[in-house]
């Protein structure tokens, strides 16, 4: 039940996919992980939104949508989507 | 004593060797342009080995035990990392000796950096040497800095850290020749909503910045949620800032800034007068 939780799976998930002896592209195992309802839900559904809007880190989320076979323009509308709008804010290099 | 002979900094998208022919023919040659005038300046001054700065991608480190900044003592280092970049499997050479005179000279000055005989290299890395170096045989003490992961070390505290870099490495009596590099950025967003995005005017602005020595206040007192507007992968141009710190007092030129969207990401090569 913890984000760090959820980023390890991910991790994990991402090495055995790298892994030359692995076939295929094999489901996410979330056994051994202690990770509450919602986030197992989301991970075992490929819940790319919802994944980036609990935190986790985008160098995760950039490998793990590769993972899956997305291109950028299949997974940015879903981040986009799940996103919570926020204003520019002033910057310095903007005069 | 050592003299850094050869310094610069350059971004390490992973398509510019990955799918290279992605790009606007123009822009690639254009930015590839740049990156040849430093190979051309490595064959002209032979440096005998370099530092190489760049950001960890959770290659080496992952979040059970991050350190801001890791030295690589081995005696070489296995890369690329993926099996995708086009660039082939090696070990590059690593420079153990002065590797260990650096981390000592880091220690004193106030760092503790992490180090490791085992370190690995992916694309952060591979991309530029490789373009510096085809045949891999220049030895290299790899220095891999956290980017991305908060807390991050602030832009000052990377041009401080520059500054012991260098004074580490021209103190070094095992080489007479050595070369510096910082490899990342400029502007990319990765795995957020403005995948793709380049921030074209900050990266203009920073490469100003750079060709102002020393740098100024404006851009190191940036706090880092700033610096982070840019993009979230912009952060690694830490490595471009302590490159700039070590090579304090020299002018710096930018050789290369090309936009490529094609390869999310904004490519450009600053190069240090030696």
């Amino acid at each position: 039940m913890s984000l760090y939780q959820v980023q390890q799976c991910l991790f994990d998930y991402l090495r055995v996919l790298e892994d030359p002896k692995t076939e295929g592209r094999p489901e996410i195992d979330t056994e051994g992980y202690d990770l509450s309802d919602t986030e197992r839900k989301a991970l075992e559904s490929k819940d790319i939104g919802e994944i980036y809007v609990m935190g986790v880190h985008p160098v995760i989320v950039n490998g793990y949508c590769r993972a899956l076979g997305y291109k950028r323009a299949d997974y940015r509308p879903m981040l986009e989507a799940a996103a919570v709008k926020t204003e520019p804010r002033k910057v310095r290099w903007q005069k | 004593m050592a003299e850094i002979v050869l310094a610069y900094s350059a971004s390490h998208a992973p398509m510019m060797s990955a799918d290279k022919e992605s790009a606007p023919p123009d822009q690639a040659e254009r930015f590839f342009g740049g990156l040849d005038k430093v190979k051309a300046e490595l064959a002209a001054k032979k440096p005998e080995a370099i530092v190489f700065m760049t950001g960890e991608h959770f290659t080496n480190f992952f979040l059970e035990n991050m350190p801001q900044i890791a030295v690589g003592l081995g005696d070489g280092f296995q890369g690329p990392l993926e099996k995708w970049l086009k660039i082939p499997k090696t070990i590059v050479p690593g420079a153990p000796e002065l590797a260990a005179h650096m981390l000592d000279g880091l220690v004193t000055d106030g760092f503790y950096p992490a180090f490791s005989h085992k370190l690995k290299l992916d694309h952060g890395f591979m991309t530029v040497y490789y373009e510096l170096d085809q045949t891999m045989e220049l030895p290299v003490v790899p220095i891999i800095l956290n980017c991305t992961t908060p807390p991050l070390i602030t832009l000052r505290q990377s041009y401080e850290f520059g500054k012991s870099v260098g004074a580490a490495l021209r103190s070094y009596t095992g080489y007479e020749r050595v070369g510096l590099v910082g490899a990342g950025g400029l502007s990319h967003f990765v795995g957020e909503p403005r995948v793709g995005d380049i921030e074209e005017d900050f990266d203009r602005w920073f490469l100003d910045q750079l060709e102002k020595n020393p740098l100024s206040d404006e851009l190191l007192d940036m706090p880092n949620d700033e610096l982070m507007e840019a993009g979230n992968g912009t952060g690694e141009v830490r490595a471009w800032v302590a490159v700039a710190g070590a090579m304090e007092g020299h002018k710096a030129t930018t050789l290369a800034y090309e936009p490529i969207y094609e390869w999310i990401n904004g490519m450009g090569v600053t190069s240090y007068q030696t």
